[in-house]
């Protein structure tokens, strides 16, 4: 079946750590050869339940808000881009925005209209398919024999999604815009969502109709801007553990030593060397070569010193005491080093 | 044209000057590795992103080692409804040296020479490698409404601040009117 393939398009781009992006992108791109598929199996998929449904269209027509006509717009915007629009099609596609798939934040997804086209479409069809659902929820109406009956194209309608979900991030890099924040949160939100009623399909039709209640006309509160808890049950085992990432940065403590001029990192460091700014590592965050708190990398402070030696936040001599200190502290170091050169000279 | 201005090689580690300008390679400025480079890359989009008021500066060209600032003159000043065109030119270890900065606009002022040359103590004795262009940008625009009068390249143009500032603010006004609109 199709639906094996899913996940792995799904949860690369659900998971939302920043470092996927390459995954994201190898997401992307298998979705887009999927869509070319996909496209022609919706325009064929189009033909069959046009006949049905286009009796309901006039009769759904003007009953929504402004939001839906902005989401409307921006829809078949995209379907433009995408895919050619099929008559009323991309009229149909947003009504049914509450409809199926209750992603957690429906509310929120009006708005958005374009990442779901795909998803809402085939909302659309069984709402169509099932006499009159108002625009709104087709709450009772859906039965499991539908759910049964369509769950090929569903999957396939899903995987659309995707693809569509993959080209809207695209954009939205493109161009960010105000909600594009918004937008991020909510793609996340969708693909967790699809993974419940994925899961949820399973478990019977006493799930399906509390999903119709929750996704009625009380939206729920849109989802954090993770997607899975990394306790959350029907988190995936595929997502990479997070409280392995959350163990993971460098105990700061390790390489302080008290008495030199390498002092302990402070939380106010700047991660980027103020004069080459090339990043700064381990070292170079520890080391505080003036009292005034000027941080630099060692390669700039020795480029510094070996001209007028004057500390670029304060300007002042630097560090006179700093050698000292070395000098007490590595005497035993200085003496040998000495002794090297001066055997050096009297060998020459 | 300005002397030890590294220009042409930006690409290969600084441009140290070695080649002169229109020698035929123009090598994209992003392929830059030296730190002088990236140091002037990271200011240029700072600059672009949030330029210091009433100022704006940016590589002339392909060469990143060359760029042109404008300042307007700030109101309540004798160079009021001025726009002063500057060149700056990074030397090649930049940071650690200061940026030269020369008034292509004429202007009356004591701490700027006949022939634009700058007399700030920022941008010579007293340069730090933090300090960044856009800190030189403000500090040359704080030198229109403060000249710094104890150490003039002019002392003529000091004499008369100090001694007529209304003269001296009414010959600036003029200077302004003529040459930097």
């Amino acid at each position: 079946m199709v639906s094996d393939s899913i996940p792995k398009v799904s949860i690369p781009i659900a998971s939302s750590n920043p470092k996927d992006f390459a995954k994201k992108k190898r997401a992307n791109r298998s979705a887009k050869l999927k869509q070319s598929k996909l496209d022609a199996r919706r325009e064929q998929y189009l033909s069959q339940v046009k006949n049905k449904g286009l009796k309901e269209e006039p009769n759904t027509g003007g009953t929504h808000g402004s939001a839906k006509n902005v989401a409307n717009e921006r829809e078949r915007l995209i379907e433009k881009l995408q895919i050619k629009p099929i008559g009323e099609e991309d009229n149909e596609g947003s009504l049914n925005h509450y409809s199926d798939f209750d992603s957690p934040t429906s509310h929120t997804s009006s708005v958005l209209g374009g990442n779901d086209s795909g998803t809402n479409f085939t909302g659309s069809s069984r709402g169509s398919s099932s006499s009159s659902s108002s625009g709104g929820c087709c709450s009772g109406s859906v039965s499991e024999e539908d759910e049964e009956a369509e769950d090929d194209c569903l999957d396939d309608w899903e995987a659309v999604a995707d693809a569509l979900a993959a080209t809207d991030k695209k954009q939205e890099q493109q161009n960010p815009s105000l909600d594009s924040h918004f937008e991020r949160n909510e793609n996340m939100a969708h693909m967790s969502s699809r993974q419940e009623v994925s899961e949820r399909q399973g478990s019977g039709i006493d799930r399906s109709k509390q999903e119709c209640n929750d996704r009625g006309l009380t939206p729920r509160p849109p989802l954090s801007c993770r997607a899975w808890r990394p306790d959350d049950t029907f988190r995936p085992s595929g997502l990479p553990n997070l409280s392995k990432q959350h163990s993971f940065p460098m105990n700061s403590e390790r390489h302080c030593r008290r008495d030199s001029v390498w002092g302990c990192k402070t939380l106010a460091t700047p991660m980027l060397c103020p004069i080459c700014c090339e990043d700064l590592d381990y070292t170079d965050t520890s080391f505080l070569p003036c009292s005034c708190g000027f941080r630099l990398c060692l390669f700039c402070h020795k480029k510094i010193l070996e001209e007028d030696g004057r500390c670029p936040g304060c300007r002042k001599q630097y560090n006179q005491e700093a050698v000292e200190r070395e000098a007490t502290i590595d005497g035993g170091r200085l003496t040998i080093r000495l002794a090297r050169s001066c055997s050096m000279i009297s060998r020459s | 044209m300005y002397s030890g201005a590294p220009s042409g090689g930006i690409a290969i580690g600084g441009g140290g000057g070695g080649r002169g300008r229109g020698g035929g390679r123009t090598w994209p400025s992003t392929t830059s590795v030296s730190t002088s480079g990236k140091r002037i890359h990271k200011e240029m989009t700072e600059l672009s992103m949030e330029a210091p008021p009433d100022c704006a500066a940016g590589p002339k060209g392909d060469n990143i080692y060359h760029w042109v600032a404008t300042l307007f003159g700030p109101p309540g000043t004798p160079y009021k409804g001025g726009i002063f065109f500057l060149d700056i030119t990074f030397p090649s270890d930049y940071p650690f040296k200061p940026p030269k900065v020369v008034f292509k606009t004429r202007i009356y002022h004591c701490n700027v020479d006949p022939s634009g040359n700058v007399s700030l103590d920022i941008l010579t004795e007293n340069w730090s490698p933090a300090l960044t262009i856009s800190k030189v940008l403000l500090a040359l625009r704080s030198m229109f409404t403060n000249p710094e009068t104890y150490k003039p390249v002019v002392p003529g143009i000091a004499h008369l601040y100090l001694g007529d500032k209304a003269k001296h603010d009414e010959i600036a006004a003029q200077w302004t009117l003529r040459f930097a609109r």
